[in-house]
């Protein structure tokens, strides 16, 4: 299973947020794609996601600065999206597709299958730290029904069984 | 110029305007929520839907620029009055309905609509309950703002004032569709440097002013149109004023100086105009100060000036062109007297005009161009002491607040030396150590002009006469003192504009050519004298031509 972890940088850690060279370049290397730098926010934030984990305060900030907007717009723009995590996130995020074809073809009972054995609802974590539960809307996987993504991964045509093999490994990785 | 007929009624607009401005033109309202004139135009809330002639589709009145030969329909109009309708179900649906208990009310542009539109009954096809926003009905977002998310529209008129206007950009949308709600970053205070403004330009009840809120139901306030007297630049105000007690200032429109903004500073400056600390004229002989009558006073006073050696006089950049002209005619041309302005170091301030310029101020006194203008001495601290220094028998202090200075105690050993009239209104050191003590009102009790920093010579009206000062020979008896008028400043005083009291004084000191009966004679003779104020006359200066008063409230909101 290929699936990668999230490592979630600590809030200590990221109050205070300047960008080393490597992300500078990329950066460096977006903007130029975008014809403003109000546009490459949303790009600029994911790269933040993937290398912080997840987008705090002072992420925000740096984001701010480096694209000349205020923090409060940034902020704006990271509250309107679901997949921008603003909270360490556990390590792996499963986001649930609770959508029609998705719902038609078993996913029902995968929500409430995920909700039984985590013991967690839609938007929460287990205290563990190693699982997280979403609900969102269509994955645009319809045909593979029902879908689940586990952190940038899409897991297609499942049932509970398999579902149950998939979090018992991930489980099982230390 | 685009020709074009609204409801009928046909009017000639400047090229780009807009249906809702073109409309006010030809006496149509077209209601509005998220248009503001001077902010972007974002077609938001949809409210100003209007029919075009020939045109399948509804047209925004707020964004779409009137066109020669347009043929628009407003109140005419069955489908836009559908329209209309249906957004007002829509904003109403989660609306919490709470008029009663809102401080917005009697300036909401929602309860306005609501009243207009009466024959409406805006069913609602709503089956759910009413969205809320739990901790955020009352909820203290920066030193000025008081938030209640329930009210909001989602007009973003508070955001675009903060990106557009103050340059915070600090006031964002977070979250989306039915759950958006305002807010700061990280929930951080909002202490933009002209944040109460965010809450003027909601144009509900969702941002108030927390000085403001709930002291005074907004259909009881009086509005006087004034000018902030909080620095150079010289905004323009209405003050708001119930029972000769001032409420607020809220924002007089102004494309040349302030478009329809003021800072925090002079925006709160408004509750300090209540403040009389000194009721009567006083008498100092002996250390012991007797309460006199405004007739007693003034011939003592004409009395000190007839005998003075040497008459010093310390005018201020906080009184009007009318009254430092008429100091610098009486005092300076018939006595000989020394004029000094004294202008104080003040707090960098700034203001964004109508053409999205910023304007700066040079200092914290609303005339010293004025000042400037009429020729006068105008120093800073050192050079007032200096001028108190000089020595001389007669020292007149026309407003001790005219420089920090004067509260110093190397300035009051200087004034104890010799004879010393003080007019002062807020208690003030040098009041004690005055000859006579002379009582003055606030702005909002006199009338005049001011020179803003830009060189705009502007009104300001009397909001309330300051008890007995309607004559101005001021001789107490003939004063209608008011007992039944309880103001929680305390009881009616006899405090008397300066101009009130320098005609008198000229009358006193047979100065027939100063002896004028209103500040719109003092300008006039100003007019005649001094080329600063050539060619102006007192009924079309800047700040009073005729308003449109329905603009003036609506977009202020
Ligand atoms: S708080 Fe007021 S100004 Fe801001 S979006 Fe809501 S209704 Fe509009
Ligand atoms: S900028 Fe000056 S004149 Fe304008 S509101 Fe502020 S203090 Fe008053
Ligand atoms: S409905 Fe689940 S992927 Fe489209
Ligand atoms: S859409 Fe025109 S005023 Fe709001």
């Amino acid at each position: 299973m290929s699936t990668r972890p999230i490592v979630a940088v600590p809030p200590e850690a990221l109050r205070i947020v300047t960008f080393d060279a490597a992300m500078e370049a990329s950066i460096a290397e977006l903007l130029p794609r975008y014809p403003t730098r109000r546009a490459a926010v949303l790009p600029v934030l994911w790269l933040c996601q993937e290398r912080f984990g997840w987008i705090s305060p002072g992420v925000v900030r740096a984001v701010a600065a480096r694209l000349g907007e205020s923090p409060a717009f940034v902020e704006g723009v990271v509250s309107f999206y679901t997949m921008y995590q603003t909270a360490p996130p556990a390590r792996y995020v499963l986001q649930v597709c609770t959508t029609l074809s998705c719902a038609w073809c078993g996913g029902r009972e995968l929500v409430a299958h995920l909700k039984e054995r985590l013991g967690i609802s839609f938007g929460e974590k287990t205290p563990d730290g190693m699982f997280q539960l979403v609900g969102v809307q269509c994955l645009g996987a319809c045909g593979t029904a029902p879908v689940v993504q586990i952190n940038d991964d899409y897991y297609e045509n499942l049932d509970v069984a398999k579902l149950d093999a998939i979090l018992d490994e991930l489980a099982g990785r230390s | 110029m685009p020709k074009l007929t609204i409801d009928g009624h046909e009017v000639e607009v400047a090229a780009g305007t807009n249906l809702i401005e073109a409309a006010r033109a030809a006496g149509v309202a077209i209601p509005y929520f998220c248009y503001h004139p001077y902010l972007t135009v974002v077609g938001q809330c949809r409210i100003c839907m209007v029919e075009i002639a020939g045109q399948p589709r509804l047209a925004l009145g707020c964004a779409t620029p009137a066109a020669d030969g347009m043929v628009v329909k407003v109140e005419s109009s069955e489908r836009a009055r559908e329209a209309r309708e249906a957004v007002m179900e829509f904003l109403l649906a989660n609306h919490p309905l709470d008029c009663p208990v809102c401080d917005q009310a009697g300036e909401c542009l929602l309860q306005d609509h609501s009243m207009r539109e009466q024959a409406a009954t805006f069913a609602t096809h709503m089956l759910e309950t009413r969205r809320t926003f739990p901790g955020y009905e009352r909820r203290l977002i920066g030193p000025h703002v008081v938030q209640n998310q329930n009210r909001c529209i989602h007009c973003s008129r508070c955001i675009r004032f903060t990106r557009e206007i103050s340059g915070t950009a600090a006031l964002t949308y977070k979250s989306r569709g039915n759950s958006t709600f305002i807010d700061t970053f990280d929930g951080s205070a909002f202490d933009d440097p002209m944040s109460a403004c965010a809450a003027d330009v909601c144009p509900v009840g969702a941002l108030t002013v927390r000085e403001v809120r709930f002291r005074k139901r907004a259909w009881k306030l009086r509005s006087t149109p004034s000018v902030c007297p909080g620095c150079s630049i010289g905004c323009n105000v209405f003050i708001d004023h119930h029972e000769r007690v001032v409420y607020r200032f809220t924002p007089r429109e102004n494309p040349a100086i302030n478009a329809t903004w003021l800072c925090d500073h002079g925006r709160f400056l408004a509750e300090s105009l209540n403040e009389q600390a000194y009721l009567d004229p006083q008498h100092r002989s002996g250390g012991l100060a007797v309460r006199v009558g405004w007739g007693e006073a003034l011939a003592g006073i004409a009395a000190e000036i007839r005998s003075a050696g040497a008459l010093r006089v310390v005018a201020s950049a906080n009184l009007s062109n009318e009254e430092l002209f008429l100091a610098r005619e009486l005092f300076g041309r018939h006595f000989k007297g020394e004029i000094a302005v004294p202008v104080a170091p003040g707090e960098p301030r700034k203001m964004r005009n109508g053409r999205g310029e910023w304007l700066h101020a040079t200092d914290p006194h609303p005339n010293s161009t004025g000042a400037r203008r009429l020729g006068l001495a105008v120093v800073d601290g050192e050079g007032l002491s200096r001028f108190l220094y000089g020595g001389a028998g007669l020292t007149l202090i026309l407003d001790a607040g005219a420089h920090p200075f004067l509260a110093s105690p190397e300035a009051l050993q200087l004034l104890r030396v010799g004879t010393t009239i003080v007019w002062a209104r807020r208690e003030h050191p040098a009041a004690h150590a005055a000859t006579w003590l002379l009582p003055t009102p606030s702005l909002a009790g006199n009338e005049g002009t001011f020179t803003s920093s830009t060189g705009a010579v502007q009104r300001f009206a009397e909001a309330f006469a300051a008890p007995g000062s309607v004559h101005r020979t001021a001789t107490g008896a003939m004063s209608p003192t008011c007992p039944t008028i309880a103001s929680p400043w305390g009881p009616p005083g006899e405090a008397r504009p300066l101009w009130v009291v320098l005609t008198a004084l000229a009358r006193a000191l047979g100065v027939a050519a100063l002896d004028l009966a209103s500040p719109a004679d003092v300008f006039a003779a100003m007019v005649r004298k001094d080329k600063a104020f050539a060619g102006l006359t007192w009924e079309t200066l800047g700040g009073r031509q005729p308003h449109e008063s329905f603009r003036e409230r609506q977009h202020v909101g």
